[in-house]
This record gives structure tokens, sequence and C-alpha cells, in this order.
């Protein structure tokens, strides 16, 4: 993802990275209740100004755009409870970080010629 | 004292748990995957063990990042199933064996390794996945339970080297914890996966047999590989094959493996298990 990764495009979870996406992945441990859920799904927004997340953070969640919310901080693991509000199958979240459709994804990642 | 009667290895894939919640146990894509795991689920019936030693790792659902323990154990007489975001699944509760976990926080301090001890804790699919590919869907488990929480998720993770002497510890938990108790190490984890990052989807089947095939007859390459390896070789997500290390520690040098499976892609991540008993 950048160069400051130890493994090309595998962006680990450390110092620099937990630090940068802390109150982007807090946001998202908050799904875990029922009550951070229901918020959600009431007004994103003023769910949203809980937390203390940057501009570029804020608009990420607001787009959906994993690939941009990893690359703030965020961790798959946390991030995803996001798509238990607003349903997104984990392979079209694993797609759009990879930069490819659906089934490019499917194929050339996961070795399957069809879309299940 | 009590007996270590075997050692599982096995993937604990949260999309295991959606197909059994949403019944397609017997469907086209899942049925292949499941059938692998009868061996060791009728090996489960007949062996009747009384404790299973879980290790897996949470993932960020009982813990958070403003406290996050390198390595957690459960010492609660019960573990309910966690709210990963759906609420929580339709699965027992889970009994914990607490007079073993209290040995075993004895034995782990004693033996240098210091775990955040947890007596109110809730699991998520990292252990109900296993246990519901060897015991089913029951109305009570049969087994009581001792989990081993695992950081895999912020780096520093502990390193594969760490993994090996915390089951070498926990062989010496089991062999020295007065009573008749049968005791079963599931090790699980992985196969190879990446959910993140521009590598996402990454899969490496050829490595995954490689692992099953070796892990129990000949660990030595595994045992050695750092962390850094096993990223590049599984995943970053796949270095959670560092738990079956814990597994693979306890049992004894020689081992037989009874039963082994694999299956590529489960969602977007290699699937499999071995289930190993001491050649003695």
């Amino acid at each position: 993802m950048t160069s400051e990764d130890r493994i090309p495009d595998t962006p680990l979870l450390d110092r620099r990275r937990a630090n940068m996406g802390y109150a982007l992945n807090k946001m998202a441990m908050g799904l875990s209740s029922p009550e951070g859920r229901a918020a959600f799904l009431a007004d994103e927004e003023a769910y949203l100004d809980r937390f203390e997340l940057s501009d570029a953070q804020r608009a990420a969640v607001r787009a959906r755009d994993w690939r941009e919310m990893v690359r703030l901080g965020g961790n798959l693991f946390f991030i995803l409870k996001i798509s238990a509000v607003d349903p997104t199958p984990i392979r079209e979240i694993g797609a759009a970080q990879a930069g490819m459709d659906l089934p490019e994804f499917l194929k050339t990642r996961l070795g399957k010629v069809t879309n299940g | 004292m009590a007996e270590l009667i075997g050692g599982l290895g096995t993937s604990h894939v949260p999309s295991i748990a959606m197909a059994l919640d949403k019944g397609l146990r017997d469907s086209e894509e899942w049925k292949p995957f499941f059938d692998g795991y009868a061996p060791a689920r009728q090996w489960m019936a007949e062996k009747r063990p009384d404790i299973a030693v879980v290790i897996f790792n949470d993932h960020g659902n009982s813990f958070f990042l403003d406290r996050l323990p390198t390595l957690a154990l459960g010492v609660a007489d019960r573990y309910r199933p966690a709210d990963e975001g759906w609420g929580p699944r339709p699965v027992p509760v889970f009994e914990g064996a607490e007079d073993f976990s209290w040995h075993l926080a004895d034995c782990m301090v004693e033996g240098h390794f210091d775990p955040l001890l947890c007596r109110d804790l809730d699991v998520d699919h990292g252990m109900q996945v296993p246990m519901e590919l060897v015991f089913g869907r029951p109305e009570a488990w049969p087994v009581k339970v001792v989990p081993i929480l695992v950081n895999t998720i912020q780096y520093p993770i502990p390193t594969p080297q760490r993994m090996w002497a915390l089951g070498e510890l926990l062989r010496r938990a089991i062999d020295s914890y007065p009573g008749n108790d049968r005791v079963v190490v599931l090790g699980t984890g992985g196969l190879s996966h990446q959910l993140q990052g521009a590598r996402a989807g990454f899969i490496n089947p050829e490595a995954d047999r490689e692992w099953i095939a070796r892990i129990g007859s000949d660990p030595t390459r595994y045992r050695a590989m750092s962390r850094e390896d096993y990223i590049e070789e599984f995943g970053s997500e796949g270095a959670e094959l560092i738990m079956w290390l814990v597994m693979r520690g306890c049992m004894d040098a020689e081992v037989n493996t009874l039963h082994q499976h694999y299956f590529a892609p489960a969602s977007m991540t290699g699937a499999g298990m071995v289930l190993l008993e001491n050649a003695a």
C-alpha cells in the first residue's frame, strides 16, 4: 500500500496504522452493540460525530470506500462491522481493496469462474 | 493424571458459521467442505474428551485496541457467544473447565508466560466454528472448554517459536493435572488468506496442502519460520496458522496424522483440518 509497509500491498496493523486508524476502528467497534447499530442506522452523521474521525476517514465511511478506510488505518475486522449494518459481501470488500471488479477478483485471486 | 488424547488443527472462517446459520451445510458449494470433517467429528464422538483447550484469536469482538492482550486465558465457568455485529449466534453457551484453567494459569505464570486472565468473556467465531465443526450444534456442548486467545491482529504479534513453547508448556500442564480428564487441544485459524490491502484475496493452496501434509510428520520448517515468512506464504491473516503450533508443540515429536482435509476457497480462505494422535 505504501513504501512503509514491510510486505508489499499488505497493510499490517502496526504502530503507525493503529494510531492513524484508532478513531475509525473505535467507531466501527461501536457497532458491536445493538444500541450502536441502531444509532448508526437512525442517523449516521450523528453517530459519526461521536468519534474524532478525520475528514478523509469520515468521507471514506460515508462512501463505503473499503480500500480508503484501510489506507487510513482501518482494520478489516473492525470496519467489517459496517457491513453488518449496511450489508456488503466480504468478497466485494476484498475486490474493492484489490482494485478489481468482483468477477475478476474471484477468478484471478480465488480461482473461481462463477460469482459464487 | 489428565491425558492428552489428541490434537486438532482447523480453520475457523466466519463464513463457515454463516453457511451453517443459513442452512447451507449440504449445498453444492459447502457440502464437500463439511463432509471432510466427518471423520474428525466421528473421532470426537468415540473418544469423548472431557476438556477442549481451544487456541484462537479474537477478531475485534471481545478485545478492542484500547487494551489488547498478546495472550489471554479464560478462567471462567461459562463463555457466551459474542455479538460480532449481527447479534450473538444461536450456539450454546460454552461451559468452562474452570479448575483446569486456573491450573493452567499457575503453570503459565510459573513457566514465564503471563496471560491476561479473563473471568467474563464472550467468545467469537474463532472458538465457535471449530467447536461446531467437530461437535455439531448440540443442546449443550459435550466438553468443557479452556479458551486461549492470541493476538494476531495488531503488531507485534507473538512469534511462531513462542507459540510452540506455549504448546510445550500446555502439555506439562495437562500431564500434571490431577484427575482423569481426557483433554483435546484445538489449534485454530488459517489457512492461507488475506483480507486487507491490494493483496486481498491472496490464497496459496499449494502451501496449504503442504502444511496439512507435514504439520504432523515434519513440522521443523514451520517451527523455524518467522512471522514475515508466514505472512508471505499464507497471507496477512493466514499468519493465524501460528496458533496451530501451540497444538503441535503440545503433542509428542512422533504423531500419527489420523485425518486431514483441505478445501479452497471457503469464502476468501483456504480451509481445512488435521487430526493428530501421539504415536506411542
